[in-house]
């Protein structure tokens, strides 16, 4: 599974949950309310999609994370863990605007959703070393590349040179994050910004692809088709 | 390569205290990294040691409760990391 994540469980529960994984990571816009109906039907609850979303959504938000820094694996694995390949193309941006409400409420996690809250609040409600300017400029562009139609188009805002190194970093923490090398951070340093800065980008960036990947999965599972 | 982080032992002040607590946490052994210091991904964290408790505070509410169980959301973990290519 872990050597090619697209394997196909003889368990129709794993099946769904894997298939849950995958579809959050990869295009969670594509949903539809056929999936949510055919893993209710393989025996998921309501609970255990919601749960499913927003765990493989905070997860991506790790793995970016570990990318940003290049951390090296210091737990140990019982398999050999496969190699990585930078070479594989970036994820498809998202072709359509999600709007709607969600097919699974969300507060049904109360926890979960005082946490993410919290998160929001600290990414968000700050001017360092990032300014607020530029951490809407990150959330509007990686909203953007997720579908994420309940936020505000990025085109609205003046584009200047960091703004557009922002747009580009936003671009591969959110589709690309296994790229994610020295010289990406290249022109945002001509710019000034040091590695605190450079890691708030990231954070940014990568915090707000968890919470647009847990709303565009919701509200995309409420939608006839995709 | 990539952006810089502080183990344990390089760290002071905010980031020591939130490592003194991250270790206090309940945890399965085997997320327990044989260096003794916090986990590689929470030092990944170390350039902002305030989001540390905000992330990891998330985890403890998707990882601490169910449905999922255990070897259900490691199949989450597992197959969202390999498809975003990152070995954590």
């Amino acid at each position: 599974m872990i050597a090619d994540p697209h394997t196909v469980h003889a368990d129709p529960r794993m099946r769904a949950l894997g298939e849950i994984a995958v579809r959050v990571t990869l295009e969670p816009w594509a949903l539809s309310r056929l999936h949510h109906q055919a893993w209710l039907a393989e025996g998921l609850t309501d609970e255990d999609i919601l749960h499913a979303i927003m765990l493989s959504a905070y997860f991506g938000h790790l793995n970016r994370i570990a990318d940003a820094v290049a951390v090296p694996l210091d737990y140990v694995v019982q398999l050999t863990v496969p190699a990585t390949d930078p070479r594989v193309p970036a994820l498809a941006p998202s072709p359509v605007a999600v709007t709607g409400r969600p097919a699974i409420d969300p507060a049904r996690r109360p926890a979960t959703v005082a946490a993410l809250a919290a998160w929001r609040t600290y990414m968000f409600d700050r001017d360092a070393p990032l300014t607020r300017r530029q951490r809407t400029v990150l959330a509007r562009w990686v909203s953007h590349y997720l579908g994420d139609g309940g936020i505000s188009s990025p085109d609205d805002l003046t584009a200047n040179p960091i703004d557009t190194a922002l747009r580009q970093l936003a671009e591969v923490v959110t589709l690309a994050p296994w790229q994610l090398a020295d010289a990406t951070f290249t022109t945002l340093r001509s710019h000034g910004l040091d590695d605190a800065a450079l890691f708030d980008a990231c954070a940014v960036a990568s915090s707000a692809g968890t919470f647009s990947r847990i709303t565009v999965a919701l509200a995309a599972m409420g939608r006839d088709r995709a | 390569m990539g952006l810089p982080y502080f183990g344990y032992a390089e760290s002071t002040g905010m980031l020591r205290d939130i490592y003194d607590r991250m270790r206090e946490r309940p945890m399965p052994p085997v997320y327990r990294p044989a260096h003794g210091g916090a986990p590689g991904i929470i030092q990944a964290h170390s350039l902002d040691p305030a989001l540390i408790p905000k992330v990891f505070g998330t985890s403890t509410t998707l990882n601490g409760a169910g449905p999922l169980a255990w070897p259900e959301r490691e199949l989450i973990n597992a197959t969202t990391s390999r498809l975003n290519q990152c070995l954590y």
